[in-house]
């Protein structure tokens, strides 16, 4: 977890990821973050996110994030 | 058949009739023959078009289907590490499916409606050679680019697991050639659309009135506004080089609230009649003409045509290895800030350029999508240089003044945009550029009489004023979320049937119709 939030704060060091839950429907990321996240976490986790993960879910927090990355390894 | 036309009218109540004469369980039969009787009246045998890509469709979608079931068993007591390597090769074995069958489709789309352009083109470089490629008679059917579209999205979202594929291939017939949104869209995902058309719904007296308010509105912006707009924006079009200035900007200004009236109406008509026998249609508009920036622009206009390209341009593009490769590099070279936008915004300029090309099978159109391509673009490019001089300059951007700014700047990019896709050429759209830069300190055009040499009297003028006057009004209304069929609908029955015959008249009375009052063919009917 602590990896996860040391690439999304590298992608975008203004926001805070601990707190927001919903960088999606808040639109607080936009699809340019999101690509370069998935970019990141396939490299750091050695997983290989898709399109079809593309969900609003699966991106609205941290965790949410780490759930995924978790489901994929 | 036209779309506005006293027998398409009379075609829509016949098939609502008919629709809630059968049992439920049939009324998706009901749709289905009308849908077909709608094609061949309109395409005639190009219907065999339909039929095939439909066929191939369906076919594909059921392969896939099968090699998901029969690898499910085998995925059976597998350990993690196995089950993620057998999963990855049934999703390998599975995209052939998607591949054929998006192939295929696209197939169909580029020969049917570009060969002769590729033809041409490529001819310029093989006559240097002595040889050149024949060109082909080819009619293209009614739909085609928007049928395919949505033939294509069902595949890919059968193959990244987000439906099932159809099992009934009648059923699939009516999810592909829906007749409301045949000729001009919206384009509906499967799992918008397909499972509303399969159920029979009740008959709902809310929904059939408020589906007819839609029909009738639709009908007005077309036929009141749309088609009386076609008249001076096809005089200067079609008279350019007689006119410069204010005339030229204002013709393509014209014509993009012309195509704005024109294609809503007609999304209107087929949202107004699907609601009207119980399905809820997606919406293609959202006020457009609001937007504070081109980007925004195309996130309210065709919104189908948009999250289309987004879902399976743009993301497949951008998350494919290919371009993540791309972005690493660039993130090593540029930083993280600028590094990590250069492989979306190359997928965003191919975004571009097919949502320009899919518009038609001429440089002009992907002229307009480049144009609109470059401003987002740039947008995006300098968004941290355009902040800090927005701070640098103390804009407050909660203000109205500076909203209303980038609405008129907005507008302006717009209609510079629609030279490009209403010329004939790229010659004529740049001409037009040119010569609408000019002859700006003369503004007698307003008095002396040009204006009504445009083919509009006074009297059509002063309809069409107070035409898009209450059109930006029902816009304004929906930008606050003003609800405009709720608030009528709990007026007295005197003051409400008074609005709905009012608008019946003005449709009547206003509207700009050829023999037998038939209207205009639709602007987006054609790509």
């Amino acid at each position: 977890m602590d990896k996860v939030l040391e690439i999304l704060k590298g992608v975008r060091p203004d926001v805070d990821f601990e707190k927001e839950k919903k960088l999606i429907d808040d639109g607080v990321l936009d699809s340019f973050d999101i690509i370069a996240i998935v970019g990141e976490f396939d490299d750091a986790f050695d997983i290989s996110i898709d399109v079809a993960d593309l969900e609003p879910e699966n991106f609205n927090s941290a965790e949410a994030m780490w759930e995924l990355i978790q489901s994929l390894q | 058949m036209a779309f506005v036309s006293a027998a398409f009218v009379a075609f829509m109540a016949v098939v609502g009739a008919v629709y809630f004469a059968v049992p439920k369980n049939n009324r998706w039969v009901v749709l289905l023959v009308a849908s077909y009787v709608f094609f061949f009246i309109n395409s005639e045998w190009l219907i065999a078009v339909l039929i095939v890509q439909t066929l191939g469709t369906f076919a594909c979608g059921r392969w896939m289907s099968s090699v998901d079931q029969k690898g499910a068993a085998a995925l059976e007591g597998l350990e993690k590490k196995e089950l993620r390597e057998a999963k990855a090769a049934l999703r390998k074995r599975k995209k052939r499916g998607m591949v054929l069958g998006v192939l295929f489709n696209l197939g169909a789309l580029l020969f049917l409606k570009y060969y002769n352009f590729f033809a041409g083109n490529a001819n310029i470089v093989l006559s240097l050679l002595g040889v050149s490629l024949p060109s082909l008679g080819l009619v293209v059917p009614i739909g085609l680019s928007f049928y395919t579209l949505q033939a294509i999205a069902y595949l890919v979202d059968i193959q990244r697991g987000k439906i099932a594929a159809d099992t009934s291939l009648p059923k699939f017939m009516l999810f592909m050639s829906y007749f409301p949104q045949i000729l001009q869209g919206p384009i509906p995902r499967h799992d918008q659309l397909a499972h509303q058309l399969y159920e029979g719904h009740s008959f709902d007296y809310k929904n059939l009135t408020f589906g007819a308010q839609l029909i009738l509105w639709g009908f007005i912006k077309k036929l009141v506004i749309a088609d009386r707009l076609a008249i001076p924006v096809n005089q200067v079009f079609d008279n350019w080089a007689y006119y410069d200035g204010p005339i030229l900007f204002l013709a393509a200004a014209g014509y993009g609230l012309q195509v704005y009236a024109d294609f809503s109406g007609g999304v209107d008509i087929a949202r107004g009649f699907s609601q009207a026998i119980g399905i809820d249609m997606v919406d293609n508009f959202r006020q457009p003409y609001f937007s504070k920036s081109i980007e925004g622009f195309w996130r309210r206009w065709h919104i189908t045509l948009g999250a289309w390209m987004k879902d399976y341009v743009f993301y497949p593009l951008s998350l494919s290895k290919a371009f993540a490769r791309v972005g690493k590099r660039a993130r090593r070279l540029f930083g993280t800030s600028a590094g990590k936008k250069i492989p979306p915004f190359i997928a965003m300029f191919i975004v571009y350029f097919c949502v320009g090309f899919w518009h038609g099978a001429n440089w002009t159109f992907i002229a307009y999508g480049v144009w609109n391509g470059i401003f987002i673009m740039f947008g995006i490019l300098l968004a941290d240089q355009y902040d800090a001089a927005k701070k640098r300059l103390g804009i407050n951007e909660e203000s109205f003044s500076w909203e209303f700014f980038q609405m008129v700047r907005t507008f302006f990019l717009c209609a510079i945009g629609r030279f490009f896709s209403r010329a004939d050429t790229l010659k004529q759209a740049l001409g037009m550029i040119g010569g609408s830069t000019v002859g700006w300190y003369d503004l007698s055009f307003i008095t002396d009489g040009s204006l009504t040499n445009l083919g509009l009297d006074v009297a059509n003028w002063f309809v069409l004023f107070v035409a898009v006057l209450v059109l930006l009004f029902v816009d304004i209304a929906h930008e606050r979320g003003i609800k405009i069929r709720e608030t009528i609908a709990q007026e007295q029955i005197v003051a409400r049937w008074i609005v709905y015959l009012a608008a019946f008249a003005v449709a009547l009375i206003f509207g700009v119709y050829g023999s037998a009052y038939d209207s205009a063919a639709f602007i987006y009917q054609q790509f």
